[in-house]
């Protein structure tokens, strides 16, 4: 597999273990989701994998056209920080060249690309402006331009869409998706679990510097939501027939049923009566965002709460 | 080593293109030159007033206090008798006071000088000029011979001439050696000040973690210091360019022949090493801090670090080959100017020069290794100003 391979990572600051024992991988092609709530060790990892800080146990290495180099070689690598801004007093397309070149980018190519995804944006007309014209969101743009101008194979997003309109999520959106589909390993980490499970492939989740889970979203979701069926109907409903782990009275007669593991939904929608009288009926999953507050308890709940700085990543 | 060009460039650029800088880069020389030149015409605006003093004569010695006195202090005679009305009469023509010469000034030479104008000027030329008048009417008195009392309160004359040629301290050299040791001091410190404040800016920004996921912390630190040494030198030729027709024009002295007496390898390798020093820490310093006005006590000590160099300038000027001169040519954090100024007034052993150069290019590289540690840390700290313990634990990391 090409892109990059994780293998058993920690990091101690003082006498907290940051990051204990972390091993994963971020296939090109793949959208990979880094979910934690804040103070899991995210931004750590991510600083580890850049070689900003080095682990203290554990390899990182990164794999191309069958070649595999210890660390992730910085050129290949394009990586948006949460912690991100621009030189306020520069012009847009300075700021694009300079970071573009200590990539390595020769100059005209990078003219010509850095043109073409501004004009993506709708920011052509920005190129030649200082930073401090930008509205949050363009810079936010000028931000992600400047983290795949160079094409890199491996793609590192630390809360993109924070700060972002609907509009520009959705831009941004296909645009990550675009660099997957062209071959790049996307690495992101965001709170915004809806956007998550809708762009990931994979979902790895840590808490307190230890993993969680890892896989799929689909066989995370099996593994840790059983279905859920929700019922709206005339009569009230008194079933206990051991398939049921809990019940609960939405509002109204609306009855949500989380079934036990193993239970087939249909299996137990089947066994309602007949004289029922369904008005509604909804099966599914428990969403990504239920998983993530029921495995991290203690952690934050709410998500637009999650939104300020990482400095307790860094300790 | 490419990078690292990209980034000095970048810092070169930005600042060239950076209104503030081209702003002090023509305001600096004209301050200098306002500095210079203004006192001068303060002095020559104040110079004519005239001072009127009243004199109540009654030795009649004010004719030969005048003779005695420039032309812009001007005795007059009152027209009215008794003190009270005389001071009536100073107060109504706006006079600056009077005195009353008499007997008793000659014996006790004691005088009042009441005065209605506080000129200080004026006040210390008549005090002058009243102990010469005191001093002639006394030595007409006692009979002295005027030109034996000349012989006996001559002065040695004593000429100093030095028992090897190079001792003798070379005018031009020392004025040379001083001006390029306050210049280089300039430099040290602007640079310093700026470099810290590109750190600032790079976290300030949060550009800092974009440009570290493409090169080394190493490498953006260097970049830095050998970007504004090279804008310290473009500052320098500017100033030059725009200086020395000046200077050559208009100041009469022989500013071309006095450059080539400059002591050019002093210069370079202590010029050189200094800025080397004090730029890893300034650059390490900008790391660790928030911003500006949140600077801890401890790191405005560093900041005025580059300044211990002008406490020991008065000594090392009176007593160049003393043990305080040797002592501050040797030390590290003062020998870069120290060093420069003592080569223009004696001739400095070569074994102090060496030692003072290993000394002042060992202690950079160790600080620069020391300042590397703590500006990779430093530069990815947000929100907060580092704390010496932190700053310790840094310097403690093992690098990777």
């Amino acid at each position: 597999m090409d892109g990059l391979i994780v293998k058993g990572i920690s990091k101690v600051y003082g006498s907290t273990t940051v990051v204990d024992n972390i091993s994963f991988q971020a296939a090109q092609g793949k959208i990979l989701g880094v979910l934690g709530p804040n103070g899991a060790g995210k931004t750590t990892i991510i600083r580890m994998i850049m070689g900003i800080t080095a682990p203290d146990q554990g390899e990182i290495f990164f794999q191309e056209g069958g070649k595999r180099t210890r660390g992730v070689p910085l050129n290949l690598v394009g990586y948006l920080p949460e912690e991100r801004g621009l030189y306020k007093e520069t012009k847009v397309m300075n700021i694009l060249l300079f970071l573009a070149g200590l990539k390595d980018m020769p100059k005209q190519s990078a003219k010509e690309r850095a043109m073409e995804w501004l004009r993506k944006f709708g920011l052509e007309e920005y190129a030649n402006k200082k930073v401090e014209q930008l509205s949050k969101g363009m810079a936010q743009k000028v931000q992600f331009i400047a983290s795949i101008l160079h094409e890199p194979k491996f793609v590192v997003l630390d809360e993109p869409f924070s700060g972002l309109d609907p509009v520009s999520q959705d831009q941004f959106k296909a645009e990550i998706r675009a660099l997957a589909t062209s071959g790049a390993a996307v690495l992101l980490s965001s709170h915004q679990m809806g956007i998550v499970e809708e762009l990931c492939d994979e979902i790895f989740l840590i808490h307190k510097g230890k993993e969680v889970v890892q896989g799929d979203l689909q066989s995370i979701k099996e593994r840790y939501g059983n279905f859920r069926v929700d019922v709206l109907a005339d009569q009230e409903i008194s079933l206990d027939n051991g398939r049921v782990e809990s019940f609960q009275v939405l509002n109204g007669s609306r009855y949500r049923f989380i079934l036990r593991e193993g239970v087939e939904p249909l299996e137990f929608v089947h066994s309602f009566p007949a004289e029922l009288g369904i008005r509604e009926l909804v099966i599914s999953r428990p969403s990504l965002h239920d998983i993530f507050v029921q495995i991290a308890q203690g952690g934050v709940e709410d998500e637009a709460y999650v939104e300020d700085s990482q400095m307790g990543d860094y300790a | 080593m490419k990078h690292m060009w990209k980034i000095a460039k970048w810092e070169i650029m930005r600042n060239l293109t950076n209104k503030q800088f081209i702003i002090g880069l023509l305001l600096t020389p004209l301050i200098m030159a306002l500095f210079a030149v203004v006192p001068v015409f303060l002095e020559r605006w104040n110079r004519p007033s005239t001072s009127t003093y009243y004199v109540i004569d009654e030795l009649g010695a004010a004719g030969q206090l005048q003779t005695l006195l420039p032309e812009n202090i001007v005795l007059a005679e009152p027209t009215e008798t008794g003190l009270a009305a005389v001071e009536k009469e100073v107060r109504e023509t706006k006079a600056s006071g009077y005195f009353v010469l008499n007997r008793e000034f000659i014996s006790t030479g004691q005088l009042e000088l009441r005065y209605n104008d506080r000129n200080m000027d004026s006040l210390s030329t008549i005090r002058q000029g009243l102990t010469a008048l005191l001093q002639h009417m006394r030595i007409a008195e006692s009979n002295i011979d005027v030109g034996e009392l000349a012989y006996v309160t001559a002065p040695a004359q004593v000429r100093q001439v030095a028992m090897e040629e190079d001792l003798e301290p070379e005018v031009m050299h020392m004025i040379v050696s001083v001006v390029f040791t306050i210049l280089i001091f300039f430099l040290i410190f602007t640079s310093g000040t700026m470099l810290m404040q590109s750190a600032l800016q790079e976290k300030r920004d949060r550009m800092a973690e974009v440009v570290l996921s493409s090169i080394r912390p190493a490498t953006l630190m260097q970049g830095k210091i050998v970007g504004h040494f090279l804008l310290g030198l473009i500052q320098l030729g500017f100033w030059l360019a725009l200086g020395l027709p000046i200077a050559v024009y208009f100041l009469d002295f022989p500013v071309l022949e006095a450059l080539k007496a400059v002591n050019l390898p002093v210069i370079l390798v202590f010029g050189l090493g200094g800025y080397l020093l004090f730029s890893a820490l300034f650059v390490s310093l900008g790391a660790t801090m928030e911003d500006m006005q949140s600077a801890s006590n401890s790191q405005g000590l560093v900041v005025m670090l580059p300044m211990l160099g002008f406490l020991f300038m008065g000594p090392v000027t009176t007593n160049p080959d003393g043990a305080i001169a040797v002592f501050a040519s040797l030390f590290p954090f003062t020998s870069p100017s120290i060093m420069m100024l003592r080569s223009g007034l004696t001739t400095v052993p070569l074994w102090q020069n060496l030692t003072a150069m290993a000394l002042l290019l060992g202690t950079a590289f160790l600080t620069t290794l020391m300042a590397t540690k703590i500006f990779r840390l430093g530069m990815l700290m947000y929100g907060k100003n580092a704390t010496p313990r932190e700053i310790i634990r840094w310097l403690r990391y093992k690098e990777n």
